[in-house]
């Protein structure tokens, strides 16, 4: 009797996480560093979600991007591998302020042909997005069988920006702070999948990982 | 003898439950998910932080949609009508093709044929619709566009319903079915005649659809 009665009030005790909806299901909830950056992105992203709109969540903890509207995860984009900038500048709200250009096909009026719709398959593999606040993100396609020439220009890539950096901060007269990027690698389907569903002005929210 | 034996026996021992003791020391590999004995003060922290989180994460849940709920992913050219995580319809649709037609006598200004991306609402609902043609449809068939209303009106094109969100984008009929699943529309969304039915009956004036 006793026993049942100190098993119901630890039932009763039980944090019982199972029931709640968890934002983030990969999250350990004992650990501090963790929780604060759930916390935070939530905080960031109640506001983007509130609003009629879709915005993205790029999640460096469980490798994902995500296009959500009103809390709900409408697609998800896995990430490969990723490298980051000062991590401290990933905080905050980022809208997308410049993206690749698409290569639209002009209708000639009258014409006795339909001209050719874009699809996914138009939209670029590698390419970079602005943001404002400064963030820079380059999307580049997972190694495939052209695996010699994309390896060099992805390692081409991540170099440069080293430089440019290293360049920059060489030549100032006073300290310059290291600009914020982010690297993404995607498999080609997914970076073209990612081009297409961006809009100008997207709000774009990022988890932040522990682990790097 | 036997002392001897029982004094060896005794420092085995000890040998053994010092190796089996718990070690103290913190995870090496630093990652996250691993449970680290915590000062009063942080233990204190992370409730907090997790009330917080608990809190956070059902106040976002709040903001997801409790009615159905229209979903278009305009790369693969599906529709759904969702309720939660529950998929109450799923439609092979066409959206938009991306192609642009220049607008005469306004020099660089062109009509662009997307569906557009975002969060929109169910405005209005119509049955037997009739299409008023707008200035575009005229344009791309080589055709001056007319001085008189009454011109403009086409009907049956749109099928036995339209549902609209705005800025003249309709979901509704079509006559070529064979082009569903394709981007080929001037940027409204085009079911079949059951499909089209299905979404008029789920759907109510002021239903989001989230377009990606």
């Amino acid at each position: 009797m006793n026993f049942c009665a100190i098993l119901l009030l630890l039932a009763l005790a039980a944090p019982g996480w199972g029931k709640e909806p968890e934002a983030f299901p990969d999250l350990n909830p004992n650990n501090l560093h963790e929780l604060k950056e759930a916390t935070r992105v939530l905080e960031e992203e109640i506001k983007l979600a509130a609003r009629p709109q879709t915005y993205l969540l790029i999640d460096l903890s469980a490798s994902t991007i995500l296009i959500k509207g009103r809390g709900i995860g409408l697609h998800q984009i896995p990430i490969a591998t990723w490298s980051a900038g000062p991590q401290e500048a990933l905080k905050g709200v980022h809208r997308l302020m410049a993206r690749p250009p698409v290569v639209r096909r002009k209708i000639e009026p009258g014409a006795a042909v339909e001209q050719e719709p874009i699809s996914v398959a138009d939209m670029p593999t590698d390419y970079v997005l602005t943001f404002t606040p400064p963030l820079s993100l380059t999307v580049v396609p997972s190694v495939g069988n052209d695996g010699l020439f994309r390896s060099a220009v992805l390692l081409g890539k991540v170099g440069w920006h080293n430089v440019q950096d290293w360049v920059a901060q060489f030549f100032a007269d006073q300290p310059v702070e290291p600009s914020s990027y982010l690297r993404l690698t995607l498999t080609a389907d997914h970076a073209q999948s990612l081009a297409w569903s961006l809009v100008d002005g997207m709000a774009l929210v990022i988890r932040r990982s522990s682990d790097k | 003898m036997g002392r001897i034996l029982l004094a060896a026996f005794a420092v085995i021992l000890v040998l053994l439950l010092a190796m089996n003791a718990p070690t103290t020391t913190s995870p090496t590999s630093g990652t996250s998910h691993e449970i680290q004995p915590a000062p009063a003060e942080d233990k204190a922290s992370l409730r907090t932080l997790q009330a917080r989180y608990k809190a956070l994460s059902k106040q976002l849940a709040q903001l997801t949609p409790n009615q159905p709920y229209i979903l278009v992913d305009t790369a693969r050219n599906r529709l759904y009508v969702k309720r939660q995580d529950e998929i109450v319809l799923d439609a092979i649709a066409s959206t938009g093709s991306g192609t642009i037609l220049d607008k005469p006598g306004e020099g660089n200004n062109q009509w662009v044929f997307d569906t557009p991306r975002g969060e929109f609402l169910v405005k209005s609902k119509l049955t037997n619709p009739t299409w008023i043609k707008p200035d575009w449809a005229f344009v791309e068939e080589g055709l001056a566009v007319p001085q008189n209303a009454v011109d403009r009106a086409e009907q049956g094109v749109l099928g036995d319903y339209a549902l609209g969100f705005g800025k003249g984008y309709f979901i509704h009929g079509t006559l070529y079915t064979r082009l569903l699943g394709k981007n080929v529309t001037h940027g409204c969304i085009r079911l079949n005649d059951n499909d089209l039915k299905g979404v008029y009956k789920l759907a109510r004036v002021g239903t989001p659809i989230m377009i990606f």
